[in-house]
């Protein structure tokens, strides 16, 4: 039987393709996330990507999860509201602690967290009676945007481009794509975010030339060098700080009033600070001074002395930028400036933007939603069959990728800022008498040593014959893929003896946590089975209604009066059944529709085919000119 | 511009071991076989030292368009493959032959010659070179820009005179195999005086 939602007129089938799912683009940003979508817009013919309202209307979704005892996890601005009265159960800023470990002294810094010791040395949030871990957090506040996104869509989500900042190392970009898989989400690529925002710009102003992107966020700090020629975005260079944002702007003037106030420190007091800090800070980019009250305590703050407080940490981005330049090679030849994050809305941090660049800033579209708004672009890039833009994006190795050598010295093989995929070889040989195994130690940084460079992975090449010292040869490769994520293969020249791995972070989660993780999150989606099935059941109900609403208005034609109104009645009742919270009359009520349009949708197809074949001679089906789409339809003529 | 001697995975056609690309079915191909190949034919340019840096970058941007994963994330899994190691190959081929020193290198590597070791170097040679790096030591000490600057200036000369040396031996269509080993010198040559500047310049890893 033909229904109504199989019939796509040729050359449109990827219309209905995107009807079955969405790939969005995420932005899991550190004060807040952000979903967007890049629609088919028949209008102007090129979709524009949209950032969808997914908390009480606002495009932003705090990036705040709170933990109960009793039910779920609150995510977004409720949670937020939870977080004076339940601090230690209310997680902010997760980011920060992506791919850490909990020995990082970043970690405890000022943070009003229980922490629990892991088995890999992964951060535990101890949160109401249970133990988290960052990956999960991150998985709460990334499921929340894929329901919000779902509802606001009407299409089940389960792709999604997921940004990072451009300097998160191979442990955070690992973490990242885990709490997407453990959201229900598949990947499909990892992001950097200042090359999401390019992206966005570049197809909004559609300029050319070499751009930076200042990015200052919440919690990171991002700089990236980018050339835009004819729909090419080129990254140069990259570098930032992935411990810097506006949430040290915060801590930073909440030191300042909770010295002053000079009461014994308590989570809930530190907590009230930095939400005051917060709100001073955003009141004062339009103001030039305001009052702050925390506890009974009162003072007033001027523009002059935030910007006291604020003015080192905001100077820590100078020296990143420099070298950003530097190793594009283009100082002193910029065509503009890109300001992403939220952070750059303190004027203090446009004020030294300008300063630095020696260029006025550019901020038109919203800061805040650049980012996300770029990374639904590429997911439409990644997933139409006809994407809407011809974009490419050409990206970088932020950090340097090495191997340990003798003495603790760090060879490096891939150079920071190498176009990716890239690959390198280095042969190392054996420096003992009959040594049968060699242990490789993968590490990321700029230094010298192994001692001050990130450790990623390490294993062991084992089964190399027994041969005086150097005569074996072992070659090991690098190869990084667009995602940014290394692979190492170590080889044995003479045998072939080979060993590889993709890295994992060292101190990041085993693959047994995460089978627990995954387990434990199918679980919970049991318990919501019925949930699950009335959204789904919603989403069919509003696909089918928008398919049969789209073909009764372009093949009306097709109906005579009396046979219009048992489909529009029928409409009509899958209408009501939506309301219903069981996903049973919603069933029925398409299941009458589709019954009661079975004929309008034969007729609909007939006239399609006798469309396609238009214009279409058997010469033409026969060397295989024609679309797919239009065979199938000549073959079904032909054998009836 | 070679013979074909490989077949389209895909379609059976003929196909130069170079081409990403099936010049007849127009299917994504795997890389050739080999430890070094031709950099020039990755980018589908003729070999020489003279090269001009906007046809090279032309170049790479087209093949980036037509090779790059992100053209293939809906492709089959062999597909992606090719696509990967192909751009791979791109990548690292437009890299070498940006840079003047290690488009020379690759020149040399071509026609069979080695580069050479630093350890290898002509006693003199590294007896003029500890002697700068002392002399710039000292102007560090000093503390003033200028000498150090003075002293940059000297190097970039002779970097200038070592780039223009290697292009006169490379023009040359078959050179004779002294000037080729010249040639290995001059390289080892420009890889110190890098060296150098990048300490001058004081790029110490930050971080």
């Amino acid at each position: 039987m033909a229904a109504l939602l199989e019939i796509a007129e040729p050359g449109q089938s990827q219309v209905k393709e995107a009807c079955v799912s969405a790939a969005v683009g995420i932005d899991l940003g550190t004060t807040n996330s952000l979903v967007a979508f890049v629609g088919p817009d028949p209008a102007s013919g090129a979709g524009k990507p949209l950032a969808l309202p997914v908390d009480e209307g606002s495009t932003l979704l705090p990036s705040v999860v709170s933990y109960r005892v009793d039910g779920p996890p609150i995510v977004g601005r409720e949670a937020r509201r939870r977080a004076a009265d339940a601090a230690r159960d209310t997680i902010a800023s997760v980011k920060r602690f992506m791919g850490r470990s909990s020995a990082d002294p970043e970690t405890k810094r000022l943070s009003p967290y229980r922490f629990a010791e892991g088995e890999s040395g992964t951060v535990r949030f101890e949160v109401a009676g249970r133990t988290v871990t960052p990956v999960e957090v991150s998985a709460e506040i990334l499921r929340t945007l894929k329901t919000r996104a779902e509802e606001r869509l009407g299409t089940p989500v389960r792709q999604a481009v997921i940004t990072v900042p451009a300097y998160f190392d191979d442990a955070q970009r690992q973490a990242t794509k885990e709490a997407g898989r453990l959201a229900g989400l598949e990947v499909l690529r990892l992001l950097n975010e200042p090359t999401a925002a390019a992206l966005a710009y570049g197809l909004d102003k559609r300029s050319e030339g070499t751009f930076a992107v200042y990015d200052l966020g919440g919690g990171t700090f991002d700089i990236s060098i980018l050339k835009l020629v004819e729909g090419l975005f080129e990254v140069k260079a990259v570098g930032g700080d992935s411990a810097l944002g506006g949430d040290d702007f915060d801590r930073a003037v909440a030191e300042v009033l909770l010295a002053e106030m000079g009461r014994e420190r308590d989570p809930r007091l530190v907590r009230q600070a930095i939400d005051a800090a917060r709100a001073a800070k955003e009141a004062l980019t339009a103001r030039d001074s305001v009052e702050v009250e925390i506890a009974g305590f009162r003072r007033t703050l001027t523009r002059a002395e935030l910007e006291a407080a604020m003015r080192p940490l905001i100077e820590r981005t100078g020296p990143a930028s420099r070298r950003a330049l530097k190793d594009a090679g283009v100082e002193g030849k910029l065509d503009g400036v890109i300001l992403v994050g939220g952070s750059t809305r303190v004027p203090a941090v446009r004020a030294y933007v300008r300063e630095l660049f020696g260029l006025p800033p550019l901020a038109d579209i919203d800061p805040d939603e650049v980012v996300a708004l770029g990374a639904a672009v590429q997911a439409d890039l990644l997933t139409a069959e006809k994407p809407q833009h011809d974009v490419l994006l050409l990206d970088v190795a932020p950090l340097s990728l090495g191997l340990e050598t003798m003495g603790g010295l760090v060879e490096k093989l891939i150079l920071r800022n190498t176009t990716i995929p890239t690959s390198a070889t280095q042969e190392f040989t054996t420096f003992a008498d009959g040594q049968t195994g060699m242990d490789i130690h993968v590490v990321q940084g700029e230094r010298e040593l192994v001692a001050d460079s990130r450790s990623l992975a390490r294993f062991r090449l084992s089964g190399i014959p027994a041969l005086p010292a150097g005569l074996a040869r072992v070659a090991v490769t690098f190869q990084v893929d667009a995602d940014g994520i290394l692979s190492v293969t170590a080889k044995e020249q003479l045998t072939g003896i080979s060993q590889s791995i993709t890295v994992k972070p060292s101190h990041g989660l085993t693959d047994e946590e995460i089978e627990r993780m995954l387990l434990a999150s199918l679980e919970h989606a049991e318990d919501d089975m019925a949930a699950r099935l009335l959204i789904d059941a919603r989403i069919e109900a509003q696909r089918i209604l928008r398919a049969a609403e789209h073909q009764l208005e372009s093949n009306g034609d097709l109906l005579d009066a009396e046979e219009r109104a048992p489909i529009e009645q029928a409409m009509q009742s899958l209408r009501a059944a939506m309301e219903s919270s069981d996903h049973r009359p919603i069933k029925d009520a398409i299941e009458r529709l589709d019954h009661d349009s079975a004929e309008f949708a034969k007729r609909v197809m007939d006239r399609g085919i006798e469309r396609a074949l238009k214009g279409h001679t058997a010469a033409e089906f026969e060397t295989g000119e024609m679309s797919e789409h239009a065979k199938k339809a000549y073959r079904a003529l032909k054998d009836e | 511009m070679s013979e074909p001697t490989a077949t389209c995975w895909s379609c059976g056609a003929d196909r130069a071991p170079a081409d990403a690309l099936c010049p007849s079915c127009a299917k994504v191909q795997p890389p050739a076989a080999g430890n070094a190949p031709d950099k020039f034919a990755v980018l589908g340019l003729p070999r020489g030292f003279e090269l001009e840096a906007r046809q090279l970058d032309e170049r790479f941007r087209t093949l980036s368009r037509k090779l790059h994963p992100d053209r293939f994330a809906r492709a089959t899994a062999r597909e992606r493959r090719f696509s990967l190691e192909q751009t791979t190959l791109l990548n690292d081929a437009y890299r070498t032959l940006q840079d003047p020193a290690r488009r020379a290198e690759h020149l040399l590597e071509l026609r069979g010659v080695r580069p050479l070791s630093d350890t290898a170097m002509p006693e003199e040679f590294l007896e003029e070179a500890m002697a700068d790096r002392e002399k710039l030591l000292e102007a560090k000490m000093e503390g003033g820009k200028d000498g150090v600057e003075q002293l940059s200036a000297g190097i970039r000369k002779k970097r200038d005179a070592a780039l223009e040396e290697i292009a006169s031996v490379l023009r040359d269509a078959s050179p004779q195999p002294a000037a080729l080993s010249r040639v290995s010198e001059l390289l080892a040559r420009l890889r110190y005086y890098a060296r150098y500047l990048d300490e001058a310049m004081g790029r110490a890893p930050e971080l």
